[in-house]
């Protein structure tokens, strides 16, 4: 056996600190389906406009503002639905290289990357149910949609969001007693903090509320009502949180885009918090109050 | 038997304790009664037409699977050794996965290439228990009493505690228990909801005096509780455990050369009445228990 060298880590423990990825936010949120024209009628009502192809696979990138939803229509290994799903979420961070070594380290499933020739290799690990994470440094002075994506040509490649909307948070569906478990998994990854039960946005006042480190979003764990025992199986991210400095002001607008609501919260002049009437079997939206803090 | 005699549903027997295939094992264990096995990984990748043909046997038995066992030296490795061992132990989380099995043993390490350093093993550990948390499952670590650092279940609590995982808790096996003379007080200082499983097993010498006859023991003679020198003993953990709380499942480990012998039938009636014994008369359960509602335990297929 070589000599080992001993890593900083043996000589002296020094702190991490409360954001270890330098965590910033998210980059992107991946959709699977088989019905993608379908999927994009309903990101379109919702104010995304698509803006770019995938070079070599059926991927279709939608932009609103700063939130980038990726439609994935391409089959690869397991079998598409047509109910659309969250199928991967990517979070910027400082070294994309780094945060998946040290992620792997403290016991993170490595996704294999399949990337075709002068693509991206986007590192990613196991999140719930099916879903992936990945993670991403090239957020800043050029995109990773630069590479592996073709421009829609006579697209505006920024659209304005509709009503100040933008990423807000993700909603996972978590089986019975799973709350502890996932939310060690977001803290000891990601440096997830849970935030106090008195504190709740949106429209669900349930389930526990992680705060991300670098305060730009969050992420809703909901187990199952109680006494519901038998679909402890079906973990996954179920919806898109989406926050808006105006809420009444926003579903109006959305309104208008022919969005229905099925759920509001608060006084109507003072909407706290809006859902989505779901879409193609399981597509919605949640719109939470909130002045975006950047 | 009736079906209102038996109220031992927490009760499991182990598929080590008998020999034959899969099916056979699965058969016997659920005509005498028990509602839950606990799995080898070999009884998985020794079957015939393939793991997943196991997988598919367990799930046709009705029989739920009450642990996978088990992962051996995992903790303490480091370099290559810990990179192998962290294979090894994926591998058996996407078996335990398959299974729909929710917990899965580890047994503490007996190597002599790992560190005995606390930091290295909580560390393996908490390794250990996040890889399994997307697959909803549990680890249970285990004292083996004849682990290199680890050999007794206090040892195991302390690391578990400071590991301070959601899903990683203690696996308690009384052979081990017995066999180091660990008094049975320790018990009180451990979270019974941190106490995953509890592996039960007599034997039938009253003193054990080297580390190999305690290897032994454990790996060939031993029996269902009640048959033992040691029924007294167990009565009093199992009662002890109850009064402390845990509620959680029991397993015979039992490891016996004499029953890889005998017809499976004869084995599983043997652990039936062991399950009978400290269900009814060591626990004093009313058969059948007041409000709880009961399907017919045996299904003529």
């Amino acid at each position: 056996m070589s000599p080992r060298q001993a890593t900083a880590a043996e000589r002296e423990s020094v702190d991490e600190g409360p954001n270890p990825l330098g965590l910033d936010g998210i980059e992107f949120i991946e959709y699977a389906t088989s019905k993608p024209q379908a999927l994009g009628q309903v990101l379109e009502r919702m104010g995304f406009r698509p803006i770019s192809r995938h070079r070599s696979r059926e991927v279709l990138l939608y932009r609103q503002g700063d939130i980038n939803v990726i439609v994935n229509a391409h089959s690869s290994g397991s079998a598409l639905t047509e109910q659309p799903v969250i199928n991967a979420i990517a979070l910027r961070v400082r070294d994309a290289g780094a945060a998946y070594r040290r992620a792997l380290e403290r016991g993170a499933w490595a996704v294999p990357a399949r990337v075709e020739v002068m693509e991206l290799n986007i590192p990613a690990i196991h999140g719930a149910g099916t879903s992936r994470i990945y993670l991403v440094d090239r957020y800043r002075e050029f995109s990773i949609y630069d590479v592996d994506f073709t421009p829609i040509p006579t697209v505006d490649p920024h659209p304005p969001a509709v009503a100040g909307l933008h990423f807000f948070g993700i909603v996972q569906y978590i089986g019975n007693d799973r709350t502890e478990d996932w939310n060690e998994f977001y803290a000891t990854l990601f440096g997830f903090q849970a935030v106090p039960d008195a504190q709740r946005f949106g429209i669900l006042p349930k389930g526990r509320i992680l705060q991300s480190p670098c305060d730009g979003f969050f992420l809703q764990l909901i187990e199952p009502e109680p006494g519901v025992l038998d679909i402890d199986d079906d973990e996954c991210l179920q919806r898109i949180g989406l926050g808006a400095p105006d809420v009444p002001a926003a579903t109006e607008a959305l309104r208008a885009r022919g969005v229905e609501f099925v759920a509001v919260v608060g006084d109507p002049a003072e909407l706290r918090g809006a859902l989505t009437r779901t879409a193609m079997g399981s597509v919605t939206f949640e719109l939470v109050h909130n002045l975006r803090a950047a | 038997m009736s079906q209102f005699e038996g109220n031992f549903d927490d009760f499991g027997m182990d598929t080590i304790s008998l020999a034959g295939p899969l099916e056979a094992k699965l058969a016997a264990i659920r005509e005498a009664g028990f509602s839950q096995v606990m799995l080898a990984a070999r009884d998985l990748v020794g079957h015939a037409d393939g793991w997943q043909a196991a997988v598919a046997a367990v799930r046709a038995s009705g029989l739920r699977v009450t642990g996978f066992q088990v992962l051996r030296d995992f903790e303490g490795l480091s370099g290559h050794l810990h990179e192998y061992k962290v294979d090894i132990a994926k591998s058996m989380l996407e078996m335990c996965h398959a299974l729909d099995c929710r917990l899965l043993l580890a047994c503490s390490s007996t190597s002599v290439h790992a560190s005995s350093e606390a930091d290295a093993l909580v560390g393996d550990l908490r390794k250990l228990a996040m890889l399994a948390i997307p697959m909803n499952i549990k680890i249970a670590y285990e004292a083996l009493s004849w682990g290199r650092t680890i050999n007794e279940y206090p040892q195991a609590w302390d690391i578990v505690a400071q590991a301070d995982m959601p899903n990683l808790g203690l696996g308690f096996d009384s052979f081990h228990m017995f066999a180091t003379n660990t008094p049975l007080d320790e018990l009180e200082l451990i979270d019974p909801r941190k106490l995953f499983l509890v592996q039960l097993a007599d034997f039938m010498w009253n003193e054990i005096k080297s580390v190999e006859e305690r290897m032994a023991t454990a790996r060939h003679f031993r029996v269902f509780p009640g048959e033992g020198v040691h029924s007294q003993d167990l009565a009093a953990l199992v009662l002890k455990l109850h009064q402390l709380g845990y509620r959680g499942d029991y397993s015979f480990e039992v490891f016996n050369d004499d029953y890889q012998q005998i017809p499976l039938p004869t084995v599983a009636q043997r652990a039936r009445r062991s399950a009978l014994w400290l269900g009814e008369s060591v626990l004093r359960r009313s058969v059948p228990l007041p409000n709880r509602i009961r399907l017919k335990q045996r299904v003529r297929v």
